[in-house]
């Protein structure tokens, strides 16, 4: 093989986002290094927010592209990938307009925040379109490794320090069971690597109902569920996110939360179609467990980080139930969710860090009365958590709509009940804090309010929090309004996904033309028996022969 | 059988005597130095069976990181963490050890039976012998490049997030009373102790 064949087989256009954040990366670490600390925190943090924007926009064009695999089968820049690369990059540009202010109060150097976040933002966004095991770990760790040293960035602090090595002890071992399922997965394979080829190669050989592809697939997605954070792997979550700074938890919190998504949508549909009636069980059960525990506990705390830490245990469960249809509305409608939970967290987010550096508490009694002294957080902090409550105008009420119709359609009736219990629960908890800044009277004030210190917008850092505030406000309070073009956006990323479309066996895909006939014809049959309900473009006479 | 297959199946037995009496050690003994010497007995042990199934760059890898480098820093943070503490022995220590011997028993027959009973599907491919550097090396310029250029983001982020970590920080002096105390944590105060133990109770 010759180079320029080399260069034509790798098809390195699909990755130009990638790139863009990389070059951005290495702009921060060399400007810094040669200017110095005080001079580069004045405009590192908008060159990397102008790279993150570049790289969507360069992202814009990748929509359509003809061929995306890239890397000989190492990087599928499907549409699907297009679409939660996309809303990491997003996560992160925000995550940078709110940590600003934040980075300089705590006396931490901001480019090296910068720097680690935005490998963090490559590795998520490598690993939501990874097509191949070994990629796919490299960058799951690219993503793990950034995070755990973002946790522990206040070093300091012992908070801190304690979520780091929590985080650390309980993310390295499972990324160590994820890799031994993996290597189950290469050993049953006979050696194959890319996701797209190891059904195939499982089902040739014979195994499909062997006990080893069960275990592997219990092992993945224990790795998985460490990443989105679903009960029981969510242990981890309150108490890194009560101890990290508060923009990390709020990157955790979505961006590595999409990547952990599109990992499991990628993996589980493409390497485990044989295997999928117990995928879609175990999902089950982590999805019901999730929205239960996650938005039962939440209504015992008194910190807005912990409570934020449980609603997003919760909010995984929502999404999971997308997940688990295995139809084109649930997966269409779990990256329709994943785009509005996208604005109303940042947006909660960017109001308890604005009250937080005012007052310098997370206490949800310490916003008693906050409607007297700061109408704008009250107003951007109430709307985006009515929104992620589900209360109707607003973005999260369209968001779950389609979730939970989507599951209605698929005959779901269990989980969607379920899930509207529990969001009945959640917008309890998400009310008492509101009612808690609007209600109360001006004598029953907490002492934080009291002391609240006058607005201004004109300290370093202030700035940018406040684009943020705002756009996030008005983004919650409208996308779901003038939702129309998300959902397009969401529904063709499922329509124009290969994989997706193979797996629901709607039509030929390209990918598969790399399996033997026989087999691709043998899988998608299993596939539509077994996983929807939709199946009905394929006369019942060719399911049954 | 022929000499070649003997000397092998008896390194073999020696190698996994070796290996396995080293990780009893290394979970069993009392003293942590000791369990991080026989944790490189283990690494050894390894790469010995590396060798005998031919693989001998892995084996050379296994070595340098795993004996030569992690290893190595296990051992330099042991002796650089010089606190002298006796530890209380736990009541009803035992109920905690028999559950964990349960625990990994109940995944060792899980894990041994799953192994035994399912048909491998041997790859075909030719195995690389001596060649495997050059086979390695191949690949990691064309079909891995992703991944292996990749590592190389992972390695730096690591360095730098390394210096972070373990750097003197530099206050400016006109701030200096206020950071000593303020630098480098959480704006956020830290909770009362009274309300923290209820969510655990929960959990």
């Amino acid at each position: 093989m010759d180079f320029a064949s080399l260069a034509v087989q790798l098809n390195a256009g699909t990755i130009v986002p990638e790139a863009i954040v990389l070059i951005t990366l290495m702009t921060v670490v060399v400007s810094d290094l040669i200017i110095g600390r005080q001079a580069s925190a004045q405009w590192t943090p908008y060159i990397a927010i102008a790279g993150l924007l570049a790289s969507v926009v360069a992202l814009f064009y990748q929509w359509d592209v003809a061929n995306p695999i890239s890397f000989i089968g190492e990087f599928n820049g499907d549409a699907l990938s297009v679409v939660f690369r996309g809303i990491i990059a997003l996560s992160a540009a925000t995550t940078i307009l709110m940590s600003i202010r934040y980075v300089i109060q705590s006396g931490t150097s901001l480019a090296e925040f910068i720097t680690i976040l935005l490998t963090a933002t490559l590795g998520g966004m490598f690993l939501s379109g990874s097509d191949e095991l070994v990629a796919v770990y490299v960058s799951l760790e690219t993503l793990s490794i950034s995070s755990y040293l973002l946790t522990g960035y206040t070093k300091r602090d012992p908070r801190s320090n304690e979520a780091a090595l929590k985080y650390l002890l309980i993310g390295a071992s499972s990324s160590a069971i994820f890799l031994y399922g993996a290597s189950l997965l290469y050993g049953l394979s006979g050696g194959e690597t890319r996701l797209s080829t190891i059904s195939a190669s499982i089902a040739s050989a014979g195994l499909a109902q062997s006990i080893g592809l069960v275990i592997a697939l219990v092992f993945a997605i224990a790795g998985i569920a460490f990443k989105i954070a679903a009960v029981p792997f969510h242990q981890w979550t309150p108490d890194v996110y009560e101890g990290s700074p508060t923009p990390v938890v709020a990157f955790l919190s979505v961006g590595s939360k999409a990547a952990g998504f599109a990992l499991a949508i990628r993996l589980l549909v493409t390497a485990f179609p044989l295997v999928s009636e117990q995928w879609q069980l175990v999902m089950t059960t982590l999805a019901i467990l999730s929205m239960v525990l996650g938005n039962v506990v939440a209504l015992a705390q008194t910190s807005m980080k912990r409570l934020l830490a449980y609603s997003s245990i919760g909010q995984a469960g929502f999404v999971m139930i997308g997940l688990i249809l295995g139809t084109d509305a649930g997966y269409s409608s779990m990256v329709f969710y994943l785009m509005v939970y996208l604005f109303m967290n940042l947006g909660a987010f960017t109001c308890i860090i604005l009250f937080t550096l005012r007052t310098g508490t997370d206490q949800i009694s310490e916003y008693a009365g906050l409607y007297q002294k700061d109408p704008l957080l009250t107003l951007a902090l109430s709307v985006c958590l009515l929104s992620l409550g589900g209360i109707p105008p607003l973005a999260g009420f369209f968001g779950k709509l389609y979730l939970f119709w989507a599951g209605w359609q698929a005959g779901a009736y269990p989980l969607v009940i379920l899930g509207l219990v529990t969001s009945v629960i959640s917008i309890y908890y998400y009310i008492r804090v509101v009612k808690m800044m609007v209600v109360k009277e001006p004598q029953e004030m907490s002492d934080s309010v009291k002391n609240y210190p006058p607005t201004d917008w004109t300290l370093p850092g202030m700035r940018p929090l406040q684009v943020g505030l705002v756009s996030a406000l008005i983004a919650t309070s409208l996308a779901g309004i003038f939702s129309n073009p998300l959902f397009t956006l969401a529904n063709d990323s499922v329509l124009k996904t290969p994989m997706l479309q193979q797996a629901l066996g709607r039509s030929k895909a390209p990918i598969a033309k790399q399996m033997a006939p026989t087999i691709s014809q043998q899988l998608s049959l299993q596939i539509t028996e077994v996983s929807t309900k939709k199946a009905v473009s394929l006369p019942k006479s060719m399911v049954h022969s | 059988m022929n000499l070649a297959e003997g000397v092998q199946i008896v390194s073999f037995g020696i190698l996994a005597a070796m290996m396995l009496g080293a990780a009893i050690g290394v979970v069993l003994l009392e003293n942590i130095v000791y369990s991080a010497f026989l944790l490189g007995g283990v690494f050894i042990s390894i790469a010995g069976i590396y060798l005998l199934l031919n693989a001998d760059f892995v084996a050379a890898a296994q070595v340098l990181i795993y004996v030569g480098a992690v290893n190595v820093l296990i051992l330099f943070a042991i002796m650089l963490v010089n606190k002298r503490q006796d530890f209380q022995p736990l009541r009803r220590g035992w109920i905690r050890k028999a559950a964990t011997a349960v625990v990994c028993a109940g995944i060792f027959a899980l894990l041994s039976t799953m192994i035994v009973s399912t048909p491998w599907a041997i790859s075909t491919a030719t195995p690389a012998g001596d060649a495997s550097v050059v086979v390695i090396g191949l690949h990691f310029f064309s079909d891995f490049l992703l991944p292996f250029e990749l590592a190389s983001v992972l390695l730096l982020m690591a360095l730098i997030g390394a210096v972070v970590l373990a750097r003197r920080e530099f206050l400016p002096d006109d701030e200096a009373d206020r950071a000593q105390v303020e630098a480098l944590r959480l704006p956020e105060r830290p909770r009362e102790l009274v309300p923290s133990g209820r969510d655990e109770t929960v959990n």
